[in-house]
């Protein structure tokens, strides 16, 4: 069942308009200027529904792992925090979008042992604590439409299947949409991007802040590129992140994480050419926010890669490696109207084939433009142009279009 | 009392009201002879202290900064037309604060011409704006121990957000006049130096209109009291 088609979908909208229509009465006169809140203000409620249309994708550089284009998605989603007192809360968000069931993206409970401390600790269906982007409210917290690269285009890295040699990978070289290898399950299915987005791990983090200077760690399941809800390994992911801000305005983040990727199948099913705490996703990032006036400057640079076992010749005798970057802007003209940009790129490094080195996967270049207009303060509308360019695939550039409706409260 | 109508109308209503006052002569009044009146009493508003929690947001690895706020909600009490000779321009400042993720105070009332100050006193950024038809504008972000100001030439309702914290938010009451009061920690209100004559009194609370009375201030100046309840 997906949206759209799924008494689910239909269940998620009523709830979220009843729950609504139930808000404290006082706050209900103007529950959109203030957050919704039930039972004398312990529950507080949040949401956001969007619709975007655009351009048809034919070269999948939007597509996600929920195996829709972000450029043509309805989306909605219900956020709640249950304060259960001064050290402990509640938190949820429960999302429904094209392609995908009404799930819940985000359950945990935050516990502040030492409320007058900057120090917390969250343990359940978590945030990730790599980079920057992953963390940001999607609707709001986005000036464009599309995501960044890094964050949604599905590289030809399977969780369930692995190439048995160098050229069974390159032959996948801009098919990330839909990969195949022979090893694992055979079935063609879409990669992994480099950090997912759309779903979030299961562990427990811990944050200390200090001054200008704070630091998150977390133990998660699953890794960047394959969040996983319930434990399929023996070992888990390690991340981290420590920020600093020396000025207000600034802040700069260095995060690493490493975590197997593969599945126990796949483990499995290969040959004893690799074993499994050996196969593991290793990413380094960094990343900057910069504010001021009416700018706000963001970007993110990951150097990351996945270990795939070596079966046969030609073999793959190192990590597949690659590089992720993207910048982004956004410039308030005037009241409740901007405009935003974002330069972004993939970069593979190369492998040795039959026919010599090559980059793994072909690299991917963005330019995004948009612009947005709030017609009211919780209502915006936006448009956006996207060029994008691959080095490799049967169509290797594309221009889009998408306009995007956004409701939140 | 009067039935309030829906909000959309009050609103329009109010807006209306503030931005035509200047154009009712038929309230001439007796300003030279007669001694001026004072409006008094209560607005009793049954939730005038109002706890305000930030959005939930899972996507927060913790947070920083104060998580509730409790702020006081106060009403404005205001003459729906005020007499001639009432509309003299002031060149006055006012001071709106944002401290604790607050606009402190959370409603203020002025007359046209006034420039509010609007300085950060948190140790991160704010980013004040208002989309309203009345003055939209935005001061984009700026630190803690800065400050920006708007000028307010027209009379109306201005709804006050900050860009980055969502739950922020506050109302200016731009009056083409001087007659007007913002109610008191007890919900009190005083207006002075209203010349005699009939008025309509009109208590406005969180964006909307929501009581109106008509009163008259005698030729005597005495003291006239009036309480309004709002829900």
């Amino acid at each position: 069942m997906t949206i759209g088609q799924s008494g689910s979908a239909v269940l998620f909208w009523l709830g979220l308009a009843s729950l609504a229509a139930c808000a404290e009465p006082a706050l209900a006169q103007d529950w959109l200027t203030t957050p919704a809140t039930l039972v004398g203000g312990r529950i507080v409620l949040a949401g956001d529904a969007s619709v975007t249309f655009g351009s048809g994708d034919e070269g999948f550089f939007n597509y996600t792992n929920y195996e829709s284009s972000t450029l043509r998605r309805i989306r909605a989603g219900l956020a709640a925090r249950v304060v259960a007192g001064s050290r402990l809360s509640l938190l949820a968000e429960l999302r429904a979008e094209t392609g995908s069931h009404v799930e819940p993206y985000a359950w945990y409970a935050r516990v502040q042992p030492w409320p007058d401390r900057s120090f917390v600790v969250q343990a359940g269906r978590i945030p990730p604590v790599f980079g920057a982007y992953g963390r940001r409210a999607y609707p709001q917290d986005n000036p464009l439409i599309g995501d960044p690269l890094a964050y949604q285009y599905l590289t030809s890295i399977r969780y369930d299947a692995v190439p048995a040699s160098a050229d069974e990978l390159l032959r996948m070289r801009g098919r990330g949409w839909l990969a195949s290898y022979s090893v694992g399950n055979p079935t063609p299915a879409p990669g992994l991007p480099v950090v997912s987005a759309l779903r979030w791990n299961t562990g427990i983090q811990a944050r200390v802040g200090w001054r200008a200077v704070e630091a998150s760690a977390a133990w998660t399941m699953g890794s960047l590129s394959h969040p996983l809800v319930k434990p399929e390994h023996g070992t888990g992911q390690v991340s981290g992140r420590m920020a600093i801000t020396p000025v207000v305005g600034l802040a700069i983040g260095v995060s690493v994480a490493r975590g197997p990727y593969l599945s126990k199948d796949v483990l499995d099913a290969g040959p004893s050419a690799g074993t499994g705490p050996s196969l593991r996703q290793q990413s380094l990032g960094t990343d900057l926010e910069f504010s001021r006036g009416r700018w706000l400057v963001r970007g993110e640079a990951i150097v990351n890669s996945w270990s795939v076992p070596a079966l046969s010749a030609p073999r793959i005798e190192a990590p597949l490696a690659m590089t992720a970057a993207f910048i982004e802007g956004r410039y308030r003209l005037r009241p409740g109207f901007y405009l935003a940009g974002r330069l972004d790129r993939l970069a593979f490094e190369q492998i040795s084939g039959s026919a010599g080195p090559v980059p793994w996967e072909a690299g991917v270049s963005r330019v995004e433009l948009a612009s947005g207009y709030s017609l009211t303060r919780h209502l915006i509308v936006k448009a956006c142009y996207q060029y994008n360019q691959r080095d490799g695939g049967r169509i290797r550039r594309s221009h889009l279009a998408a306009a995007q409706w956004l409701f939140w409260f | 009392m009067r039935r309030p109508p829906t909000r959309t109308r009050i609103v329009g209503l109010a807006v209306a009201v503030l931005t035509t006052v200047a154009a009712a002569p038929h309230h001439a009044l007796r300003l030279e002879a007669a001694a001026a009146g004072v409006l008094r009493g209560r607005v009793d508003i049954k939730r005038a202290q109002v706890v305000v929690e930030p959005r939930p947001s899972v996507s927060s690895v913790g947070t920083t900064g104060p998580q509730r706020a409790t702020e006081s909600r106060p009403a404005v009490v205001y003459l729906e037309s005020a007499p001639r000779g009432a509309f003299e321009r002031e060149e006055t400042r006012a001071v709106m604060n944002q401290q604790d993720q607050t606009f402190v105070p959370h409603v203020l009332a002025i007359t046209a011409g006034t420039t509010v100050e609007f300085p950060n006193s948190d140790p991160y950024f704010h980013n004040v704006f208002s989309l309203s038809r009345t003055q939209p504008f935005d001061l984009g972000r700026y630190a803690a121990g800065r400050s920006r100001s708007v000028r307010f030439d027209h009379p109306g309702v201005v709804q006050v957000f900050c860009d980055i914290h969502s739950h922020m938010s506050a109302y200016i009451l731009v009056f083409a006049h001087r007659y007007f009061a913002v109610t008191d920690a007890q919900g009190r209100y005083r207006i002075g130096n209203v010349p005699p004559g009939t008025y309509t009194l009109v208590a406005w609370h969180e964006g909307s209109v929501r009581d109106t009375r008509q009163v008259r201030v005698a030729d005597t100046g005495e003291p006239v009291e009036t309480d309004f309840t709002v829900r």
